[in-house]
């Protein structure tokens, strides 16, 4: 094991850090966006290369108990990198951002990326908040970018309000752990006696965590923001961010083995999340508000493992969250390639999608199919995965909720695929000429099916870097 | 056996035809249409010689190939076949091959039509060979999933309506399925979900099978049309193209007694005998409702698609003596209504392509207008009465000796349901196809001798099990065992 200050284990955040520099820095020297896009894209795509290398790296670059590199994070960051790589992918072109912000995005897609990864790998609580902020502040600066200047108001205000209320949550919450257990290290956490007011105190540091995820109650923002926010964002938002979220959660929830209380919690937010999520989500019209009531309804899934507080159940939701990223990535990439004009695609707006923009019908149509849970897809082995988590302990029930709730889903993203399938266009002929999609969009495209098949097909060797960084992170909590 | 991974070279034979499709550009309808009749064609000559190199003194699973998939949790690509799946891989693969030659003369949307008729036959070969719990699942929805857009985009009458009924019903099932299978694997002390390892492991735990059984039997109760889940079943056959009709009705049904056969009896015998009158009864309901319904029908398609309920239902029937008789009989109605319903619906599809027609009332001598594809229609029917000479006469036979035997009350009731059946099927033979002609249709052209190739094939399979049914039947023995 490295020791401290061995700076290479920082390298893939170093490699974002980097990428937002070149994005600031060009900036302000350049006012041509796509020179921008270009160096940061290619910043994004180096990084993921730097985060697959680094994947075994483990060790403490900073002081000891504060900043952790483990297989769990590394796994997540590699995760976080191809959301990143991903996104600016579809960034070519921004009509739904407006003209004067074209420039400022990069800089906050790559902050708000290193806020995460930086996330994923805390082990103390301050430095969790405050990276959990920075995170949190370019999102919430993204959302408010978009060039329908109403919308982008809703959007951002919105969202602000409740991280920031969410955000006051989660530090009431730490500042009850610090005084049950009087340190801020998880280490100490995980060892101290469960007292009530350390199980009051983490339900609270979560309730700040379920924020993120999107879990019923804290959902209420993600509608407007998702259709609010720019289409880039969104996707930004619904892809990694989620990542961070269930890897943030899955390190909280290690402090709280053994509870009955937090294990009750999570029981009652998944069920109500994946059924109110699916049914929300039965009468949305816009495209983007559908994948918002189904993120609500996938953090319901994603819970379901998680509140196994087992390792299988861990694993269960690392693996869920990173195929869920490829996947949501897929729908939103539809999103971005049906809005030349940059506005919010309506299911209508799909009609005859396969005759228009074949490749862009075949991404919805394999985003859609893995978000509903089909096979080959790896939203399949996922939803296995979890079910066989929750079962393996005992909640039989829980689990056919789940699957009544992935058949109700089934519902909506069949409708989408309709639209896009089946209904032939209008006559007229804007709503049936062939649709152009940018070449890195096409690229994206490929590469997120490229994904979506292999793991689809072979998840073995996801499935065990899961099972690995779960063991790692139970295997630091109870050693 | 040396020739292991032949199954694996079946499987992978609609998967060549849907990349092929993939690959051939969209107007190439004529290259893709042949790329398809050969790989489909080369999974039937795949599957005649499993059938035949399968070791019937030697039984039990052959040609077993064992690979592992996800080893960390247990999952294996675990697949052979046992004298049902060979029954069963046969079938397919003849459904397969005359579904594409039936469908050479479509024109809407070729690429996409056939790439997702590829995939469904993958799904339903990958069902038939698993030996692993989670690749049959696996399969078991790749099957299914397909089914949504050919019916929704190449149906007719209320297809969407009928796809999305169609494919929700299906899932209620696998929302069933999901705890049901899972459970198994958590039962069996979660180190494997191959079949023959489970069936072994939960022997001695009564209490868990009789719990667990009724969600694995209605969840796949559902696909194989069981009263009273079938609702999606007459709505969607009578949606459905042509091929896709024949695939649904003949193989996909077949998955879900199959499921029921292989993992719900298999597994859980104790569930399934503590279970049986329940289900029985259910399957007999099935079998005189179907019929019962059918006579009132006035399209083409819903008499078939009722009296597929009521076949399946014998089906079941047969599966719930838990007999080997009834149980070899129910397999072997599996094949012969899969052939059977298959014909049935070529033979109405290639009417109704002409007249754009299905209502009964409408047609009348039909056996002097168009005499060649109003016979492959009448054989269906015979067929489907159980004729002797056909082959399900030997399996509706065997089923009823068995039924009589374990349940009598249920087996005479089934049995007269069985002169409904008979009364439905003269009932459309009468009308549509004897009796005065309608001179509307006499421009309607018959058959080519190239439109007759994959009717002929059927009819021909049908007869030529019909009078040696002993070479499917000893096979089906060698798994049921026999009394």
């Amino acid at each position: 094991m490295a020791g401290m200050g061995d700076l290479t284990l920082f390298l893939p955040e170093a490699v974002v850090l980097l990428a937002a520099l070149v994005a600031f820095v060009m900036a302000i020297f350049t006012t041509n966006y796509r020179n921008v896009w270009a160096a940061t894209t290619f910043m994004a795509v180096a990084a993921v290369v730097v985060s697959i290398l680094c994947i075994d790296f483990q060790g403490e670059p900073f002081f000891p108990g504060i900043y952790k590199v483990d297989l769990f994070s590394q796994l997540l960051k590699v995760g976080l990198t191809i959301g990143l790589a991903l996104t600016m992918l579809v960034s070519r072109d921004l009509p739904s951002v407006r003209k004067s912000s074209h420039n400022d995005l990069p800089i906050f897609l790559t902050l708000g990326t290193l806020g995460m990864m930086m996330l994923v790998s805390a082990t103390e609580l301050l430095t969790l908040y405050v990276v959990l902020e920075l995170s949190a502040y370019a999102l919430y600066v993204m959302a408010a970018l978009n060039r329908d200047q109403r919308m982008a108001g809703e959007s951002g205000v919105k969202y602000l309000l409740f991280g920031a209320a969410a955000s006051a949550v989660t530090l009431y919450g730490l500042s009850l752990i610090y005084g049950a257990v009087g340190s801020t290290m998880i280490v100490d956490v995980v060892h101290a006696e469960p007292t009530a007011l350390l199980v009051v105190g983490v339900i609270l540091t979560l309730s700040g965590l379920f924020f993120k995820l999107a879990v019923l109650p804290f959902h209420a923002w993600a509608p407007d923001t998702y259709q609010g926010a720019p289409h880039q964002v969104a996707t930004f938002i619904g892809t990694s961010s989620k990542v961070a979220a269930v890897g943030i959660l899955v390190r909280v929830l290690t402090m709280s083995l053994d509870s009955d209380a937090v294990q009750t919690l999570l029981i009652a937010l998944a069920v109500v999340s994946m059924t109110i999520g699916n049914l929300a989500a039965l009468a949305q019209k816009d495209l983007k508000r559908l994948l918002a009531w189904s993120t609500v309804a996938h953090a319901g899934y994603i819970l379901l493992g998680l509140l196994t507080l087992s390792e299988m159940g861990m694993a269960a939701a690392i693996f869920y969250g990173l195929t869920y990223l490829v996947i949501a990535f897929a729908a939103f990439l539809a999103v971005v390639a049906v809005s030349p004009k940059g506005e919010n695609p309506s299911l209508e707006s799909l009609k005859g999608l396969y005759r228009r923009a074949p490749l862009v019908g075949v991404v919805l149509l394999a985003g859609m199919f893995g978000l509903a849970g089909v096979p080959p897809t790896p939203g399949f082995t996922g939803k296995w995965f979890v079910f066989s988590a929750a079962l393996d302990s005992h909640y039989f029930w829980l689990v056919l909720i789940g699957a009544v709730n992935a058949t109700i889903s089934l519902y909506y993203y069949l409708r989408v695929v309709r639209y896009a399938y089946q209904t032939v266009p209008d006559g007229d002929a804007e709503g049936s000429a062939p649709m152009k999609v940018a070449l890195p969009t096409q690229l994206a495209a490929w590469v997120a099916m490229a994904i979506i098949a292999v793991v689809g097909f072979y998840p073995g060797p996801l499935w065990d870097l899961a099972r690995g960084a779960a063991k790692v992170l139970l295997g630091a909590a109870g050693g | 056996m040396a020739n292991s991974d032949l199954l694996t070279y079946i499987l992978l034979a609609p998967m060549a035809a849907f990349f092929a499709t993939l690959v051939i550009p969209a107007k190439n309808t004529t290259a893709i249409k042949v790329a398809n009749a050969v790989f489909s064609g080369v999974a039937l000559v795949l599957s005649i010689v499993v059938f035949t190199a399968y070791d019937m003194a030697a039984g039990g699973y052959q040609m077993v190939t064992d690979i592992p998939w996800i080893d960390s949790i247990g999952i294996r690509y675990t697949v052979a076949v046992d004298g049902v799946g060979v029954v069963l891989v046969l079938l397919n693969a003849i459904v397969f091959f005359t579904g594409v030659l039936t469908m050479w003369t479509l024109t809407l949307r070729v690429k996409e039509y056939f790439a997702f008729m590829a995939l469904l036959v993958f799904g339903v070969f990958g069902v038939f060979i698993s030996l692993d719990v989670f690749i049959f699942f696996f399969f078991y929805e790749v099957a299914v999933l397909p089914m949504y857009p050919l019916i929704a985009i190449w149906g007719s009458t209320k297809k969407e309506y009928s796809a999305m009924k169609l494919t929700l019903y299906l899932m209620v099932g696998s929302a069933l399925l999901f705890p049901g299978l899972i459970a198994l694997f958590v039962a069996g002390g979660s180190g494997s979900w191959n079949i023959e390892f489970l069936a072994a492991a939960i022997q001695n735990q009564p209490e868990f099978q009789v719990f667990v059984y009724p969600f694995i039997y209605i969840g796949f109760g559902i696909l194989a049309g069981m009263w009273p889940f079938h609702g999606w079943s007459p709505t969607g056959h009578v949606a459905a193209p042509t091929a896709v009709s024949m695939l649904h009705a003949g193989v996909l049904m077949k998955l879900g007694a199959f499921g029921i056969l292989r993992i719900a009896i298999g597994i859980l015998p104790h569930g399934a005998e503590t279970w049986a009158p329940m289900f029985a009864s259910f399957a007999t309901v099935g079998i005189v409702y179907g019929a019962f319904v059918a006579m009132r029908q006035n399209d083409f398609k819903y008499v078939i698609g009722f009296s597929s309920v009521s076949h399946m239902g014998i089906v079941l029937l047969g599966l719930n003596t838990l007999a080997p008789d009834g149980t070899a009989g129910a397999v072997f109605q599996m094949f012969a209504h899969g052939i059977m319903t298959a014909l049935f619906f070529s033979a109405v599809g290639f009417i109704y392509d002409q007249s754009h027609d299905r209502d009964i009332r409408n047609f009348g001598g039909l056996s002097k207008q168009v005499p060649i594809a109003a016979g492959f229609f009448i054989v269906a029917s015979l067929c489907g009465m159980g004729v002797p000479g056909f082959a399900s006469f030997w399996a509706e036979f065997l089923v009823f000796l068995q039924a009589l035997a374990s349940w009598p009350v249920l087996g005479v009731l089934a049995i007269v349901g069985l002169v409904f059946t008979a009364l439905y099927a003269l009932r459309v033979l009468g009308k549509a196809m004897f009796g005065p002609a309608n001179p509307k249709w006499d421009h309607l052209k018959d058959a080519t001798p190239w439109a007759m190739v994959p009717r002929v094939i059927l009819i021909g399979v049908l007869i030529l099990f019909g009078f040696f049914p002993s070479w499917i039947l000893d096979l089906i023995h060698t798994t049921t065992g026999s009394n």
